[in-house]
């Protein structure tokens, strides 16, 4: 019985002591500090994708460190990490702690749509200055927040851009065909292509959500074939993408075109897997190594160098996130929350994801008017097809049939 | 017409196939949650060790999958007898008021190993692609993938020597006897903690070698075992508690009716026919496809 | 022993009315209202599955259907999300009597797995019925009140409810025929008990209860979707750790062990980083192993063996 009553003292005290150190936290951080709090998802199902974006971060910053921008004044620009575990509950833990506790001047991050919700809606809440990394759900901007900001990431229905743009110049389908992972970003997404479509007058032939983690998408393939769409378009998380294509090629399901939208479709990992069954896929994209913007290639080189492995559009968008910081920060009159609220009110820089502006346009606040481009894989390599001013590469179109290759 | 055919035969062979696979991760649980009458919810997180070791060996040694199966399996069958011998094993002999602490356990093991090999492997996706990952055979205008059909031939094979292994040696006969019943295999001379152990250590190397099968075709990340747990339950009480055959066609059943769900319904709601069914067999047939097949 | 009791309550009830006002820093508030939301959550299941013994792994089903009575009530007709506090029980007590004409039928692990399904049904349904229910999407409000105090007092007003209702129903007949369904069933048949009917009398309650701090939970953090809110991982599996931890069938475990739960969670998500969940898994497979009966119920058991030494009975395990 000893051992019972050690182990509950234990227990006792370790319950005290963690309300102890919350009462009195705040950490090792001095107060001649400029804290801005990054929320990610540092394990949990996310935490790749946070993984990448807190090594971007990190990148970005000490690049800023370098140059010393990340001194203003005599106080210091600190970030200070939250794992939100890929749980909306625990990101609004996380919020109200660097708020409320470590009394951060500004938040970033956001990686789920579902934990970019809550962390906006409290952030406005609590008159805290947020500006999204990666969150897409397009309702977040369009509340009319106005301390929330959302420049690297497109809203979900607008990764589609110039990829309408070559739609209406190259493809010209009289039929389309939908799948989607039955997410948030996959719904938001389906929904913004299916408004488009039905504006457009394309018929929509095929139209189903799927839930991800599947290993046989054959019987969905199998139903879409016989709709003979001239054109499919899908929207995956990261394996789902390269199953469906594999099994695709399995059931030799030819189609002049099948247009991933951004997520499972531009990552190495697609390749990686799919092989050669990712030759002449398609993708919208936000981003990719080879765009003419300034610095993105040194970025994806850097990157890959320093970790090891190579970045996708997300991690760009936490590095291009880390230079708008740095530079609201730099420009802000004072570090109170509506000093920075202004500040990044007032952004126009450059970064690797292009000009990056917080404008007020078709209901959304504060949302910057995202550059999007079409890729296409050709032997494992992300090509710009679209638009064609920045292209790296000739599209292929209609793509040859499977038999032919 | 004839398309609708080929539809409802590609749909039907790809279900079996896929349950074939199903099946083996599903007798591992039904051996576990048969002796010791414990519903282990960590039994997709050694599905996910097992796939990892295969991959170790794949990325760093260049073994096939199919071969590195065989160093998973050993490598799961010590994990499962040391995790039943130090940790489960211990609240067996507890009085507890609600013997569902044991299913606790299994959850904070759970995340042991995923959060362990997340520390270890990062949260990256990750494939072993071989030389025939994408072969494919055309029966007719039906397209079937060559390692599912490899996968499902291994998993039968390895459903029959588990069935001989059962019915045939002492130790598996000992082991029978155990899930039948506990105390009077004690005093018939049964060592129970040893046969508890074993078949800990069986149930674990089986999920492993299900996942080792499913590597050449999937993926793998560290949380991909959340999509076999659930699924092995729903076999193993189709299939009637501790019945290795019955598991084995629990999952043809399963992998058939998602399948058909998925062609015939939606890919959204296949899900919902397994567990629908699960349900009705709960209900109308509470000992699974064995009393079927007793009666 | 029963003033000491009393006492004890009465202790428990002004310091839990005292603390907003004691700790004023709201991050400490919002962990408080996190614990008392999973404390309900963990009284409402111990009353069906720790006293009756029918262990749910379902419960997010109700959670569930109570948070989206709330975040319905608003995407569809404009009403203030507080109404669902009203609305969110009946519905969670609506689902649960074709659960409970389903799973009931079942017993013991049976029982747990039939719930476990069902509770992933409702999860499916749910994502799937985009145009009902927004799908993933999920919904999101505005919330009317910032202030934490406001929302620690609802809550905790909530819990003592819960509390106080469990109590009254463990205390009284129905409770002895539900521990006595519990211990042994068919005797409990035998002896004329319709266990049935006694087993439904815990789910109501139970279910009322969990689906109140599901619309309480939506009006809190204000964004709900599917995955979230009927995950079987995180609420069904969790609210059985949670009453595990403090302890099974005692009065006070729940809240115990959603407190254990809440902080030490938070306590490592702050300063393990990236290896937080493992040690709290570690954590949580040391409590089981050496705490079989959650702190509560070992904190009887120890008490008893004391009693006993100093009556001069020989103690032991």
């Amino acid at each position: 019985m000893k051992n019972y009553r050690k182990i509950l003292t234990v227990l006792l005290l370790l319950s005290f002591l963690t309300l102890v150190t919350a009462g009195c936290g705040g950490g090792g951080v001095s107060s001649d500090a400029v804290k801005v709090g990054v929320i990610l998802p540092l394990t949990g199902s996310e935490a790749m994708f946070g993984e990448m974006e807190k090594n971007s971060f990190d990148m970005a910053y000490e690049e800023l460190k370098a140059e010393g921008k990340t001194t203003i004044g005599d106080k210091e620009i600190v970030l200070m990490y939250e794992d939100d575990q890929g749980r909306q509950d625990v990101a609004r833990s996380a919020t109200e702690k660097l708020v409320n506790q470590d009394k951060v001047a500004m938040l970033s991050g956001g990686y789920s749509s579902a934990c970019t919700n809550v962390i906006a809606g409290s952030a406005q809440t609590l008159n805290t200055p947020f500006l999204i990394v990666t969150g897409s759900s397009d309702d977040i901007t369009k509340q009319g927040w106005d301390f929330v900001f959302r420049g690297t990431a497109a809203p979900a229905s607008m990764y589609t851009g110039a990829f309408w743009d070559m739609m209406e110049k190259v493809v010209k389908p009289q039929s389309v065909a939908i799948i989607f992972e039955n997410t948030d970003f996959g719904t938001s997404s389906s929904k913004g292509f299916r408004e488009e479509c039905q504006k457009r007058g394309i018929n929509i032939v095929f139209d189903q959500a799927y839930e991800h983690g599947a290993i046989d998408f054959k019987p969905m393939l199998a139903n879409l074939r016989s709709t003979n769409p001239d054109m499919i378009f899908a929207t995956s998380y990261v394996m789902d993408a390269s199953m469906i294509v594999k099994q695709m090629k399995e059931l030799n399901f030819d189609t002049k075109l099948f247009v991933g939208n951004g997520a499972g479709y531009t990552m190495p990992e697609f390749y990686q897997n799919a092989g050669a069954a990712s030759d002449f896929v398609a993708s919208t994209s936000l981003w990719v190594p080879n765009v003419s913007w300034q610095g993105a290639s040194e970025y994806y080189e850097k990157y890959k160098q320093k970790y090891g492995k190579e970045p996708d559009y997300h991690g760009a968008q936490a590095y291009a996130t880390m230079y708008v910081i740095a530079d609201a920060l730099n420009r802000a009159e004072d570090l109170s929350n509506t000093g920075i609220q202004s500040a990044l009110k007032d952004t126009d820089i450059q970064t690797i994801m292009g000009p990056i502006k917080f404008v007020d346009w078709a209901g959304f606040t504060n949302q910057n008017e995202p550059n999007t481009y079409v890729v296409q894989w050709t032997d494992g390599k992300l090509e710009v097809i679209w638009p064609e001013e920045v292209k790296s590469a000739d599209y292929v179109y209609p793509v040859p049939k499977w038999s032919e290759r | 017409m004839e398309d609708a055919w080929i539809k409802f035969g590609q749909t039907v062979i790809c279900g079996i196939l896929l349950g074939g696979m199903y099946s083996l991760i599903a007798i591992g649980m039904t051996l576990i949650m048969g002796v010791m009458k414990i519903v282990n919810l960590a039994h997709g997180a050694l599905v996910m060790v097992g796939m990892y070791v295969v991959y170790i060996c794949a990325t760093n040694y260049g073994i096939d999958p199919y071969i590195g199966m065989f160093i998973a399996m050993p490598v799961l069958f010590f994990l499962g007898c040391l995790i039943q011998k130090y940790m489960i094993n211990r609240l067996v002999e507890v009085d507890s008021i609600l013997p569902e602490n044991q299913v606790l356990l299994t959850v904070g093991i759970m995340l042991v190993l995923t959060e362990g090999i997340r520390l270890f492997f990062k949260s990256d996706y990750r494939s072993v692609v071989t030389s025939y990952s994408s072969d494919t055979l055309y029966i007719g205008a039906m397209s079937i993938s060559v390692p599912l059909v490899i996968g499902f031939i291994i998993a039968m094979a390895f459903t029959f020597l588990l069935h001989m292994f059962l019915t045939k040696s002492d130790l598996g006969k000992s082991i029978r006897a155990t899930a039948q019943d506990r105390d009077a295999a004690i005093f018939m001379g049964v060592n129970s903690s040893k046969i508890t152990m074993i078949t800990f250590g069986l149930g674990a190397a089986l999920a492993a070698a299900g996942g080792s099968l499913l590597l050449p075709l999937f993926y793998l990340f560290p949380d991909v075992g959340h999509l076999f747990t659930a699924k092995s339950f729903i076999i193993t009480i189709l299939g009637g508690l501790g019945s290795t055959w019955g598991a084995a066609i629990g999952g043809l059943v399963i992998g058939l009716s998602e399948s058909l769900g998925a062609t015939y319904i939606s890919m959204g709601y296949k899900d919902v026919v397994g567990l629908v069914m699960f349900i009705l067999v709960l209900l109308f047939l509470p000992g699974g496809i064995r009393s079927l097949v007793k009666r | 022993m029963l003033n000491k009791n009393t006492l004890m309550t009465i202790v428990f009830a002004l310091v839990a009315v005292a603390l907003p006002v004691i700790i004023k820093a709201p991050y400490q508030q919002h962990i408080l209202i996190l614990v008392i939301i999973w404390a309900t959550i963990g009284t409402a299941w111990n009353l069906l599955s720790g006293y009756a013994g029918q262990v749910s792994f379902g419960h997010a089903a109700f959670f569930g259907v109570g948070a989206y009575s709330a975040g319905l009530l608003t995407l569809h007709y404009g009403l203030s999300p507080w109404w669902g506090l009203a609305l969110g029980p009946v519905m969670a007590m609506l689902i649960a009597l074709p659960i409970g004409a389903i799973a009931f039928r079942l017993r013991g692990p049976y029982f747990a797995l039939a719930t476990l399904a069902l509770g992933e049904i409702f999860r499916l349904m749910f994502l799937n019925m985009t145009g009902f229910t927004n799908g993933a999407k999920g919904i999101l409000i505005m919330p009317a009140i910032t202030s934490k105090i406001a929302y620690y007092y609802i809550g905790l007003g909530i819990l003592a409810a819960t509390l106080l209702v469990t109590y009254l129903i463990v205390h009284s007949k129905i409770g002895y025929y539900l521990v006595s369904i519990r211990e042994d069933q068919d005797a409990a048949t035998s002896l004329g008990i319709p266990t049935t009917f006694y087993k439904n009398l815990a789910l109501l309650p139970s279910a009322l209860f969990t689906g109140l701090a599901g619309a309480f939970y939506m009006n809190y953090v204000t964004f709900i979707d599917p995955d979230i809110v009927f995950n079987l991982t995180d609420i069904s599996i969790m609210v059985i750790l949670v009453v595990m931890l403090g302890g099974v069938a005692t009065t006070w475990g729940p809240t115990i062990g959603a407190a254990l739960y809440i902080i030490m969670g938070e306590l490592f998500r702050t300063t393990l980083g990236s290896a937080n969940v493992l040690v709290f898994g570690v954590l949580v497979c040391l409590i089981i192993m050496f705490l079989p009966n959650g702190i509560a119920g070992e904190l009887d058991i120890i008490k008893r063996i004391t009693q006993r030494k100093k009556a001069g009975l020989s103690g032991g395990v």
